[in-house]
């Protein structure tokens, strides 16, 4: 995986060829007949280079002077990154910790042991599937190379609704949690963190193969006589279009009712309303919904179709998904509350 | 019979005196169910004759128009309402982490239009003021800095055409046909002429170190996509861009701003940018880790201790070619002569050879290329033929610049196994049944 960089530092220095005529779909004017193709080094910096072809305007390479200097603190907000051994946040968290975390904001859609609910990403088990040819199941286990990506991409983009929420303290107890899951850490009272990151290692580290720029298959340009006729068997669907197409949501019709609503719920409401994220009610907090109900069902309509900043939280209009009929919406919510109206 | 045609007639009146469009849950419904499609279109198209067509003088010709600029952003005809991007919604697990896919059967010519251009969204479809937006170039740089949109603007453009494929594009055929539609076989592919300024030159502005050997591109979206970019790559073709056929990047292609790294994976291409990092290392990222690798299970016996690894970083998308016509949503219909159409694109560069198959791959002849052949961009390819109503298994074949010819299914199984996701670029085989009905299959 390192041979890349290995290619890359052969190179004695990275030579950048500016040539904006080179490319024959450019729109740039070429008004000069006497451009000269430019090398630069682009790792020396503030080498006097001009882009003469470029509507006779003479810069200096390096030197448009475009944008304001990036200081520490903006580049701390955003430089978000973990890499494998690189950027480790501060902090630290237990497997212990993650867990209640873990339940309240991940187990809606990952499960309770993350073996993933409806199509939403098993975390766990998978443990030596790899090399089963029709199943293998790639897990944060079973697959992932680095725990760093884990580290990173929960703090990166989950909980699903509520990206880059969660603190650097939370990232690792629900990091090591899911680690525990795979029982890659073993000790719910290990701390992870910068320190004992490198303690861990992914089973599938060594999984990974670069691929290099040649192709894997070598198929040639016959013409003629290019197989016998009779071997050729024609396989058809495998289960038509319809695999599971009865089950979408565009397929139902309103009339189904709950049925309908339930899947809506599943797929657009119970990321918020499941586990009570950005402040949303869980579908099981009668109190709150039976408050809200007070106001009437038009209402609640209302605000789920056309969105409702309260006093806890945002409801977005149509949960966000703006594929969803007003129907739809008002069948969503009929089937969240068929318990309490 | 005349009960019968006058209800026909009815029925299609009805259709087309409609203004109101179908609601999307109807649509979808005749999507799914293509012949019912295909025989519906028949029918329209027979009835509108009996007013409109000579001798008579067409009803839109005895009144006035609507007036200029009656639709200040111009829309599609209302009779093209039904070539749209369509979801396939058992794919992903929600609609927001989910794509969308061209409609190939209905594109005229070699670019993708802004509307229907597939996108792959993994935290939805972010919406960002321009004005608020900022990319930040920093890591082993010399001078790390904060660009405007205005700042972008105001480096050297060029306009460059160039397809964006997802590499999951044809994903779920790998054991066997199941998708059956162009749009979803095929349609995680765009074309679009592209806008905006070489990466080379903002990398120059901030001046990279020695040791800075890889970049990381991170989107401003919620899944705050990122992928690990070889500097050899930013160095070379990579662009930053703002504008689409010719007006500002639309929401599901980055707007405001978006990297191209033209003929790569589509999501290396990272939609509305907002860090570009220059590292030592990869950044091994879920997205070219978890997802993007392609597990193998390699069938030859010397390769077979391979089985179980998975490529990493398999960036490039290699040629591929398909059939636009006909397809599972363009049947044939009468016998006579037709002209066979399809797009064929390589990311190693521009596309050499199309040759094309109605037999199921015994015997192949050249097809025309039309139009422009541009570098890692859609290529047009056509071939007439006459068809007297029999059975044809229908494939085409591309072949690269660098000679490298698209493999066949079981090629890429042998190669690769069954359970793989990501790059299969396998010849595609269309049936076309003695009734003109065209059918997805394998050979």
């Amino acid at each position: 995986m390192y041979k890349y960089n290995q290619m890359l530092k052969l190179s004695a220095a990275i030579i950048l060829t500016m040539s904006l005529i080179a490319c024959s779909n450019d729109s740039v004017n070429t008004d000069s007949k006497e451009v000269k193709k430019q090398t630069h080094e682009l790792t020396t910096k503030k080498t006097p280079t001009t882009i003469e072809n470029y509507k006779n305007i003479t810069v200096a390479q390096g030197e448009f002077n475009l944008g304001k200097i990036a200081t520490e603190e903006e580049i701390s907000g955003w430089h978000i990154e973990v890499s494998h051994g690189h950027n480790l946040p501060t902090g630290s968290g237990t497997a212990a910790d993650g867990e209640e975390l873990y339940d309240e904001k991940c187990a809606s859609c990952h499960g309770s042991f993350g073996e993933g609910v409806g199509r939403n990403p098993v975390l766990a088990g998978g443990e030596g599937t790899l090399e089963d040819t029709l199943k293998p199941e790639r897990t944060v286990g079973s697959y992932w190379p680095y725990a760093s990506t884990l580290i990173d991409y929960t703090h990166r983009a989950m909980p699903f609704p509520s990206a880059q929420s969660l603190s650097w303290d939370e990232t690792w107890s629900l990091s090591a949690y899911v680690l525990y899951l795979n029982d890659i850490i073993e000790d719910e009272e290990f701390v992870f963190s910068a320190e004992s990151y490198h303690e861990i290692k992914m089973p599938n580290e060594e999984g990974f193969i670069f691929k290099d720029k040649k192709a894997d298959t070598n198929n040639t340009r016959c013409m003629t006589n290019c197989k016998d006729p009779s071997t050729i068997t024609v396989k058809t669907a495998l289960l038509g279009y319809g695999s599971g197409a009865e089950d979408v949501v565009e397929e139902t019709a309103i009339e189904k009712g709950h049925e309908i609503g339930q899947k809506i719920y599943d797929a657009t409401c119970r990321l918020c309303h499941g586990n009570g994220l950005a402040g949303a009610p869980k579908v099981d907090d009668t109190l709150t919904w039976e408050k809200r109900l007070e106001q009437g069902i038009g209402k609640v309509y209302k605000h789920a179709i056309d969105g409702f900043q309260g006093q806890y939280g945002v409801m977005p209009p149509k949960g966000g998904n703006m594929e969803l009929t007003d129907e739809e919406v008002n069948a969503a919510v009929d089937y969240m509350l068929k318990d309490i109206k | 019979m005349s009960d019968e045609k006058s209800i026909i007639d009815k029925l299609a009146i009805n259709q087309l005196i409609s203004d109101k469009p179908k609601s999307s849950t109807e649509i979808s419904r005749r999507k799914f169910l293509g012949k019912a499609a295909a025989v519906s279109t028949v029918v329209a198209s027979g009835s509108v004759a009996a007013n409109n067509l000579p001798p008579n003088v067409p009803a839109w010709q005895k009144t006035l128009g609507k007036p200029v600029n009656s639709n200040p952003y111009g829309q599609p005809s209302k009779y093209e309402a039904d070539v749209k991007r369509l979801r396939v919604p058992w794919l992903t697990p929600d609609s927001i982490a989910s794509i969308s896919f061209t409609p190939l059967a209905e594109i005229k010519g070699m670019i993708s239009p802004n509307g229907l251009a597939f996108e792959r969204d993994h935290g939805g479809l972010p919406t960002i003021d321009p004005k608020q937006h900022r990319l930040m170039i920093h890591g082993l740089v010399d001078k790390p800095i904060i660009l405007t949109m205005e700042d972008i603007e105001r480096f050297p453009t060029v306009s460059r055409i160039h397809f964006i494929e997802c590499p999951a594009n044809s994903a779920m055929e790998w054991k066997g046909p199941q998708v059956g539609r162009l749009q979803f076989t095929h349609g995680m592919t765009n074309c679009c002429e592209w806008t905006g300024v070489p990466l080379k030159y903002i990398l120059a502005e901030v001046g990279i170190k020695p040791e800075g050997k890889w970049l990381l591109a991170e989107g401003a979206d919620s899944a705050a996509m990122s992928r690990s970019i070889p500097m050899e790559k930013a160095l070379d073709d990579t662009l930053v861009v703002f504008g689409q056929n010719g007006e500002a990047l639309r929401p599901e292609q980055g707007y405001p701003l978006r990297l191209l790294t033209p003929g790569w994976e589509g999501n290396t291409s990272i939609k509305w940018l907002r860090r570009l990092e220059v590292t030592a290392e990869p950044s091994y990222q879920r997205e070219e880790t978890s997802k993007y690798t392609d597990l193998i299970a390699p069938r030859d016996e010397s390769r077979k201790d391979l089985v179980g690894k998975a490529y990493m970083f398999s960036w490039i998308m290699e040629a591929k070619a398909i059939i636009t016509f006909p397809c599972p949503e363009k049947p044939l219909k009468d016998h006579g002569k037709y002209v066979i159409n399809g797009l064929a694109w390589t990311g190693t560069g521009k596309i050499k050879h199309v040759d094309v198959s109605l037999d199921g791959g015994v015997t192949w002849k050249e097809a025309e290329l039309n139009g422009l052949v541009l570098d890692k961009c859609w290529t047009r390819f056509s071939l007439p033929f006459e068809w007297n109503g029999e059975e044809i298994l229908m494939q085409s074949r591309a072949t690269g610049e660098d000679g490298y010819v698209q493999p066949t299914i079981e090629q890429l199984r042998e190669a690769r196994g069954v359970s793989s996701i990501y790059h299969n670029n396998s010849i595609h085989t269309w049936k076309v049944s003695k009734k003109g009905e065209v059918e997805s299959v394998q050979v």
